[in-house]
């Protein structure tokens, strides 16, 4: 009995800590997310805040998240770059990869709706082109 | 016990039947990547010939066991999925910003050793890449997305 406890107990103990190492790594963002050069509408802005931001950012824990796209230093990068990363996000975000599925399940209520979807493909859309100079 | 050889052998032979059609190859295509851009080092075009462009052509390399099921299903599949993709067969048809995604998606998956794909690599042996020919390929490639917004 003193037995079964014991492995109960070992058991408990490593589930929790597994699902703490395997999280997403996610984080509430405390601050807003910093793009500087970029004209961001509040409406995006939020969107971004809500569901992007959290493992793209430079604190992130994510280290794959941050290092594919990190919010915080986008408009560092080189023109083409940016460039490249917008388009990444427009298309990610549109074949519905972005929020990740794992991500959405933890957190449903960060999951993009189709209106949402809509005006950040479009923002990522015209800010490449922007950019671009065409 | 010799009937379950037996079985074994009947499925493989019937599986032959259902093998899929394997993505067509062509080798003319006047919006090659390679082939739009003459000055390209040697070094990258054999990397990108040895490396990418039995999935992401449309010059695929079909082995023999290409045609053999279940494996045809595999070749077929990865192929069909990695054209759609990224196939550089096409690539003057994109436009500049989306060459400067897909290039973001390349250096990336390059750098991580996401691409080639370890299945691939461990059959083709000679495919993998190493630090240098990653350089190479991401050097190339970031050049390239520069001179488009020049």
């Amino acid at each position: 009995m003193k037995n079964l406890i014991l492995i109960l107990t070992i058991a408990t103990a490593s589930i929790t800590f597994l699902s703490f190492t395997t999280g997403t790594g996610y984080e509430m963002p405390s601050d807003k997310v910093g793009l500087p050069a970029y004209d961001v509408p509040d409406d995006v802005q939020e969107i971004i805040d809500n569901s992007c931001y959290g493992c793209h950012n430079t604190d992130s824990k994510s280290t794959k998240g941050k290092m594919k796209l990190n919010f915080d230093k986008l408009s560092d990068l080189k023109q083409s770059k940016q460039i490249g990363k917008l388009m990444k996000i427009s298309k990610v975000v549109k074949n519905g990869k972005m929020p990740t599925k794992k991500f959405v399940e933890k957190y449903p209520d960060k999951k993009l709706t189709d209106d949402e979807t809509t005006l950040l493909v479009t923002w990522a859309d015209n800010m490449a082109v922007e950019l671009s100079g065409e | 016990m010799k009937k379950v050889f037996y079985i074994i052998i009947v499925i493989f032979i019937l599986a032959q039947f259902l093998s899929p059609k394997l993505p067509e190859t062509s080798f003319s295509n006047p919006d090659d990547l390679i082939i739009n851009n003459p000055e390209m080092n040697a070094n990258v075009q054999d990397i990108l010939r040895n490396s990418c462009y039995d999935c992401h052509s449309n010059e695929t390399g079909y082995p023999w066991y290409s045609y053999i099921s279940p494996i045809s299903f595999l070749i077929s599949r990865d192929t069909k999925l990695g054209r759609e993709e990224l196939n550089f067969s096409e690539w003057e048809t994109l436009s500049k910003i989306e060459r400067a995604g897909v290039i973001d998606d390349i250096t990336d998956e390059v750098s991580e050793g996401e691409m080639p794909m370890s299945i691939y690599t461990l059959i083709h042996r000679d495919a993998g890449l190493n630090d240098q020919d990653k350089e190479i390929l991401i050097n190339w490639f970031e050049n390239y997305a520069d001179s488009l917004f020049e």
